[in-house]
């Protein structure tokens, strides 16, 4: 489920690279602060093995489907939720780099939904008040720690969606398709970090007990309340308009444009005849649609055919004259 | 069962790429990156319906691809190896937008459309500006130049030794998943899978202790310290601002229209 | 004035934090310029015996000395300085972007200037003979060339005794002889810990066998080594070589 840079504004991706490199730079502080000097290889080799475990599937039993590990609530049991977010931001950037999975700029959303609700939220609310003791408790607590940490994440993958307004797809349905997706990944994803937990904390049950508490009770309220304030945010800008934060700009710029009367008709008569979902109608900023228009007009379609193999050229042209230059 | 080796094999490539010599692979990493990042906040605010005004700007990746000498079908099929959740979401806006926003010719074209085809653009443009950036550049020298623009250090040096382990724990990963696979079984079971998975944890674990017992016995203290900083020069200079002057144009004006006015006029 | 011994155990102790006693009253000396090696069994304490050399792990009684210095919080700094380990695995040891990253780790942490440490670095890699790999990724190396970047991280921080723990392993016949032939060329004092006793007999004239913590014997290593009951009763055998030598040993 990551976000993708072509599916968000970049007012959304802003926002959320804001929020997850202020959160970034506290969990370095707060790992510098704490002195120990043994984080630094032990979060860059989990990291390692994070990202190696989540290219190794295993089949789910009675399903035919396959799983693998997601790793955020992992990484908060064993190294605490401030250098799980980290390096659960790093395993991000490496696939952003290395496999375009999400974007640059949708990394942002990308490590606030699949780092931040598993390290600060599921880890310290969740898992951490039921793990108490062993056996099925810690396998319950790791399920619905993971169940938990998925679903905000979908939750966040739809509201940034929304909040974007890049996709048509109405918030209703979307989040009818995202969560019950994500309800079977996350318990998927809770069996695996139990079995991992147990394992471990059978074999090197010292390697379970690095991180101290009492400072930590403390933070989790300030992260539940960034976590409230974020979502109260994006909700109500996902709720009031569908385009959320275009047309807030739109709004604060102050344009808007009436489109002609004739063709407004013409397509709501259109639209009722073919509409798949009536009721979601997609609405749009008047700003948008006018755009459009010159965008896909005869000229303006050839040009781009144009423009787009005049590219290719270019890029082939300078392919041609850097092997002459270099023989 | 399937550990891509594949994407194991992927890492290693990109990184054999980002190794190779052009004058591209030469500028500086903030300036490439500062330039990517430009590339991408233009691409990402047009708006929805937009389908020609962002055909310009394809001469980025493409002559980039040509001046750093990357290979152009291995990053298109990276590209397209990225694409499904863009697909999965882009695709249900020809069905749910059906209002008739543009004409070719006769035909109508429903807004979904439109927009669909900006998605799949905008991901193509932003995919491979990425994955550009890396090729030539390469994660050490991105890493280092994020470190000189502040990024902190924990953050950098961590994930740099996640990028050096991945190289050994992968191995070792791919390694355990051969052997399961030679044994015969073709799916691994969840028991199979915990041991498996399990045993490289603990291995992960060790190394990481006996890595940091190697660290502190050359005298680490906390801080990683490294040799040598790009100073950017005048080329880096001008890379960037040639580069971001085009990008606003392309973004102020719809080029694609332009040029087809201009050549409709003349014919 | 006598020079105190590079190294110098004195009745050394230690048990793990699960209570395994791993050493149990190691006394040895090992003199400026001496080569040494450690031999014995798996778990025999032979590992746990080279990390009190650097101060990983601490005495939980007795005393290790290095160059006459006991090793302490305040000393253990000075200490790494003096004695280089070089890990049996050398993945462990080469965790920096490139080759020469990871050679000027150590001298860049002691506050060496740039060019102090960009000289000390190329010094290194010229010695074991890997110059040509400097800019080359640690991953992108073969296993021996892995080993002679590792013992360059180590020389590099120009380091008065040398310590190697299984130094010989997953090395191929050649690489294993070049190794034996780098080795040899140091004038340091040395300490190798190794189950490759044809690489001993080549390079350390004393050997000391471990085994259960204590020390069983010590002494000229073909000497040793030729006792086919000693050897035999502690988990080794008689290397090969030593048969030609000493057909009757
Ligand atoms: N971290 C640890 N915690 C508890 N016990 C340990 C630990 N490391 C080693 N031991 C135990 O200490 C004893 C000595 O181990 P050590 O690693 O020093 O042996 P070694 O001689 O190096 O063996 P090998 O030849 O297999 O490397 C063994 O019984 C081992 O099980
Ligand atoms: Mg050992």
């Amino acid at each position: 489920m990551h976000m993708a840079d072509a599916l968000i504004s970049p007012a959304v991706g802003a926002t959320l690279w804001a929020a997850s490199a202020g959160i970034a730079a506290c969990c370095a502080r707060k790992i510098r602060q704490s002195g120990d000097d043994r984080m630094v290889p032990m979060m860059g080799v989990l990291g390692a093995f994070v990202f190696t475990a989540m290219m190794i599937n295993f089949s789910i039993p009675g399903t035919g489907s396959s799983g693998h590990l997601g790793g955020g609530l992992l990484l908060a049991i064993l190294l605490g939720p401030h250098a799980a977010f980290l390096v659960m931001a790093s395993v991000l950037t490496i696939q952003a780099l290395f496999f375009a999975d999400g974007g640059l700029l949708a990394l942002g959303c990308n490590v606030f939904n699949l780092g931040f609700f598993p390290a600060f939220i599921a880890y310290p609310w969740i898992y951490r008040p039921l793990a108490r003791g062993d056996g099925s408790r810690a396998w319950m607590a790791s399920m619905l720690a993971a169940v938990a940490g998925l679903q905000l994440g979908a939750f966040a993958v739809v509201l940034e969606t929304k909040a974007s307004g890049i996709s048509a797809l109405p918030f209703g349905p979307f989040v009818l398709l995202m969560q019950p997706i994500h309800l079977a990944i996350g318990l998927v994803e809770g069996i695996a970090t139990a079995a991992l937990v147990g394992f471990v904390s059978e074999a090197r049950p010292e390697a379970l007990a690095p991180v101290s508490t009492s400072h930590e009770r403390r933070s989790r309220w300030y992260w539940l309340v960034a976590a409230l304030l974020m979502g109260g945010l994006f909700s109500w800008f996902a709720s009031e308009r569908p385009d959320g934060l275009e047309w807030a700009l739109a709004k604060v710029s102050g344009q808007s444009q009436t489109p002609s009367d004739g063709m407004h008709r013409e397509a709501a008569r259109l639209q009722q005849k073919t509409a798949f979902l009536p009721g979601y109608a997609f609405q749009t900023t008047e700003a948008s649609r006018s755009g459009a228009n010159a965008g896909a007009s005869v000229s303006g379609i050839a040009g781009g055919l144009f423009t787009f193999s005049a590219a290719t050229l270019i890029g082939v042209g300078l392919r041609r004259a850097r092997r002459n230059g270099a023989k | 069962m399937s550990m891509g080796p594949g994407n194991y094999i992927e890492v290693g490539r990109m990184d054999e790429l980002s190794r190779m010599d052009s004058p591209l692979h030469r500028l500086d990493a903030r300036a490439k990156g500062l330039t990517t990042l430009i590339f991408l906040i233009a691409v990402m605010s047009f708006g929805r319906y937009e389908v020609s005004a962002l055909m310009p700007l394809f001469v980025y990746p493409f002559a980039l691809t040509a001046w750093g000498n990357l290979p152009a079908g291995f990053l298109l099929r990276k590209v397209a190896l990225a694409a499904p959740f863009a697909l999965f979401v882009g695709i249900f806006n020809p069905f749910l937008d059906r209002e008739t926003l543009s004409w070719i010719g006769s035909h109508p074209v429903s807004g979904g459309w439109l927009s669909f085809a900006s998605i799949l653009l905008r991901f193509a443009l932003t995919v491979s500006a990425g994955l550009i950036l890396l090729a030539c550049t390469g994660i050490h020298r991105l890493c280092a130049g994020a470190a000189q623009l502040g990024l902190p250090r924990v953050f950098v040096v961590q994930l740099l030794f996640l990028y050096r382990y991945f190289f050994v724990i992968g191995e070792e990963g791919l390694r355990m998943v051969r052997s399961v696979e030679m044994r015969g079984s073709r799916s691994l079971g969840l028991r199979t899978y915990g041991s498996l998975i399990g045993h490289l944890l603990l291995r992960s674990i060790d190394r990481a202790q006996r890595i940091y017992r190697a660290m502190i016995s050359r005298g680490f203290d906390g801080e990683v310290r490294v040799l040598r900083a790009d100073a950017p020069g005048w080329k880096d200079a001008a890379f960037v601002a040639g580069w971001s002057a085009f990008f606003i144009a392309a973004r102020v004006c719809n080029l694609s229209e332009l040029v087809g006015n201009v050549v409709f006029n003349i014919l | 004035m006598t020079t105190p011994p590079s190294i110098e155990l004195r009745d050394l102790c230690f048990a793990y934090p699960d209570g395994t006693r791993a050493l149990r009253g190691v006394s040895l000396s090992v003199a400026q310029g001496e080569s040494v090696a450690i031999v014995g069994g798996n778990g025999a304490g032979k590992s746990t015996l080279v990390q009190h050399l650097n101060g990983y792990l601490m005495a939980t009684q007795g005393e290790v000395r290095v160059g006459g210095k006991p090793i302490a919080r305040e000393t253990v700094a000075q200490v790494r300085r003096a004695v280089g380990l070089v890990f049996q695995d050398p993945d462990d040891q080469l965790f920096m972007a490139s080759v020469f990253d990871d050679v000027a780790f150590g001298p860049l942490n002691f506050g060496l200037s740039p060019e102090a440490v960009e000289k000390r670095a190329t010094a290194a890699l010229e010695r074991v003979g890997m110059l040509h790999l400097r800019e080359r990724p640690p991953h992108k190396l073969s296993a021996g060339e892995k080993r002679a970047v590792a013992i360059a991280t180590v020389l590099a921080m120009s380091p008065e005794v040398l310590v190697m723990d299984e130094p010989s392993s997953n090395l191929d016949p050649c690489g294993r002889r070049r190794l034996i032939h780098l080795l040899r060329s140091f004038d340091h004092t040395k300490l190798i810990v190794s189950h490759d006793l044809e690489l001993v007999v080549e390079l350390c004239p004393r050997s000391i066998l471990l085994d259960g913590g204590v020390i069983v014997a010590d002494g000229p290593t073909v000497e040793l080594f030729s006792n086919e009951a000693l050897m035999l009763a502690h988990g080794l055998e008689r290397p090969h070589i030593l048969r030609h030598l000493h057909p009757h040993g």
